[in-house]
């Protein structure tokens, strides 16, 4: 009975993830047969019937890897810090704030970088030739922050989960505490840290509201021109800012508009699926102790 | 935890899902115009004071009011701007019925810095040039040496659309630009209100008395200097004036009536007038 009770309530969760995925599928079904070109060079300009994704597929990577590249260094260490350096109380207090922070809703992550992270990159990025701080970059540091948290707590996971013994056999060697962390622990927690840079990546590409204060949501042209420094240095789109636009309220009534913009959601959807996928099964999360 | 306070904490949790959706249905709800907003809001609070429940939402803008209206997600759609035969045909079963409650204008804003460098009036050619990027740069147009960075409203947005009707005669004859974009009245001022030396298109009550922004004047084909004041709209000289409407699908009955009715009573046009708008009897 209780077996049958607990598979009905995982049968909701396992099921309801297949149900969006088919309704976006379904919905987007009209546009993607209508021959769309939706991953082509173009913009988006739902005026002229335009619905060329590409710039805003561009917009989400590259936010995100702004924002890896930012939180790597600084969360690895700090976990690094916390896991490997801090003890008892102290450590649980580290472990909580960081974990504190990443209960912090979004949007006051965004409206601080609003008042003050676009008023602080403003003129270093307008003496690299930025118009406005309302960027693909700023965005990426936005990012940095929220996703400093999952960074730090998932890397300090896979350090803690290195067995004891391993860095007692570093001590018995007579290595010092730094030379045990960096040439035993951290090679043995590497695949759990890469599933953290996962983790954090999909929760840059899926974020939406913070990102949507400071991005600047202009649908660019993408043309092979838009793979250089000035493109992150404009104002750009990801594909979270879109839909998390006006743009959705917009296109009721508007079959084609609509289907356009499920197709955008399909998009994130497989992003995010695939991103889970490879953190979950193709990493090898278990730890091989000799 | 064994299966029966299980089952019980499952029920509790379906009970309270149920008993939101069935709150939602109860409510007077209102979405769309930013610009319209601080009007009906206004209007909302007297009303919730007598016990309504009364949401108001400005979530897409005019175009998202409408649209909410014509899939019947809301009860009254707000929006600076009339209803179009497109959207009439976008929604064939939807009587969109416009009920005018006040007017306003669309000012040509710029950061404080700009209009202190020397920028105080524009013609209709030099403001098309900025939005399309032909003129770049302020002292191009008597200002400092310093480049234009122009906040688009968001296409659909009423604001956008006078500021369209005024350079191009038709919406549809403007020209794709490629601009950082902005949404609600809010993220417009302050977004231009931070930068040095920016421009956007604002609702003009907005834009007046603020300690960061200008509105600037606009001169008209006689060589006019048209000053970006409500005075101005109200003489009917001001070239980017807008009428305030709320929509309902048919003709308003029940809550809808009593609400609408309000707005178009003194103390409701006085709510007009406070957040510096004009009143339906001020016609320009």
């Amino acid at each position: 009975m209780t077996k049958s009770f607990v598979f009905l309530l995982s049968f909701f969760a396992v099921g309801f993830i297949c149900f969006l995925g088919a309704i976006l599928f379904f919905q987007a079904l009209p546009f993607l047969s209508s021959d769309s070109g939706l991953l082509s060079w173009g913009y988006w300009d739902f005026r002229e019937g335009e619905y060329h994704a590409l710039s805003m597929v561009w917009g989400s990577v590259v936010v995100a890897v702004i924002a890896l590249g930012l939180a790597f260094p600084v969360g690895l260490g700090a976990s690094i810090f916390v896991s490997e350096y801090l003890t008892g109380k102290k450590r649980a207090a580290a472990k909580m704030a960081i974990e504190l922070l990443a209960g912090v809703p979004s949007v006051v992550y965004g409206l601080l970088g609003v008042a003050f992270l676009r008023n602080w990159i403003f003129s270093p990025l307008q003496s690299m030739g930025a118009p406005s701080s309302d960027t693909l970059f700023t965005g990426g540091v936005l990012l940095a922050i929220m996703v400093l948290p999952t960074m730090m707590s998932f890397s300090d996971d896979a350090l803690r989960c290195v067995p004891r013994r391993i860095r007692e056999a570093g001590w018995g060697m007579g290595l010092s505490h730094s030379q045990t962390v960096l040439t035993l622990v951290l090679p043995q927690a590497k695949s759990g840290i890469l599933g953290a840079v996962m983790l954090s990546f999909g929760r840059a590409i899926g974020e939406t509201i913070a990102v949507f204060l400071v991005i600047g949501r202009s649908d660019q042209l993408f043309s092979p021109e838009s793979f250089s420094l000035t493109s992150v240095l404009r104002a750009g789109q990801t594909l979270t800012t879109k839909l998390g636009g006006s743009e959705i309220s917009i296109a009721y009534g508007d079959p084609h508009h609509w289907s356009a913009l499920m197709a955008l959601g399909g998009l994130l959807w497989i992003g995010i699926a695939a991103l889970t996928y490879f953190s979950e099964f193709v990493l090898p999360k278990r730890i091989h102790v000799p | 935890m064994n299966l029966r306070s299980f089952v019980i904490i499952f029920g509790c949790w379906l009970f309270l899902l149920a008993s939101t959706v069935s709150l939602a249905v109860s409510k007077l709800k209102i979405q769309g115009s930013t610009t319209v907003n601080p009007v009906v809001s206004d209007a909302a609070q007297v009303f919730r004071d007598k016990g309504w429940k009364i949401t108001v939402d400005t979530q897409g803008g005019s175009s998202g009011g409408i649209s909410a209206l014509g899939e019947g997600l809301v009860d009254i759609g707000m929006s600076s701007k009339p209803v179009t035969e497109k959207d009439r045909k976008r929604f064939p079963k939807v009587n969109f019925v416009q009920h005018t409650i006040g007017y306003d204008g669309v000012a040509v804003v710029v950061s404080r810095p700009v209009y202190e460098s020397g920028v105080k009036k524009l013609n209709r050619e030099q403001i098309q040039k900025i939005y399309e990027g032909k003129i770049k740069n302020w002292k191009q147009v008597g200002g400092f040496d310093k480049p234009i960075v122009f906040f688009n409203k968001e296409p659909g947005r009423g604001t956008w659309e006078v500021f369209a009707k005024f350079l191009y005669d038709d919406t549809k004859k403007a020209p794709k630009v490629f601009h950082p974009e902005v949404g609600a009245n809010e993220e417009a001022r302050a977004k231009v209100g931070s930068h040095p030396s920016a421009m956007t298109q604002l609702s003009l009550s907005w834009a007046t008395d603020q300690e960061k922004l200008a509105p600037l004047a606009i001169i008209n084909e006689k060589n006019e200097i048209i000053d970006p004041t409500i005075e101005s709209v109200e003489s009917g000289k001001y070239p980017l004036t807008r009428t305030l409407f709320v929509l309902t699908n048919g003709q308003p009955k029940d809550g809808t009536k009593t609400f609408i009715d309000y707005l178009k009573t003194t103390e409701g046009q006085g709510l007009l007038v406070k957040h510096g708008y004009l009143a339906v009897g001020s016609k320009p």
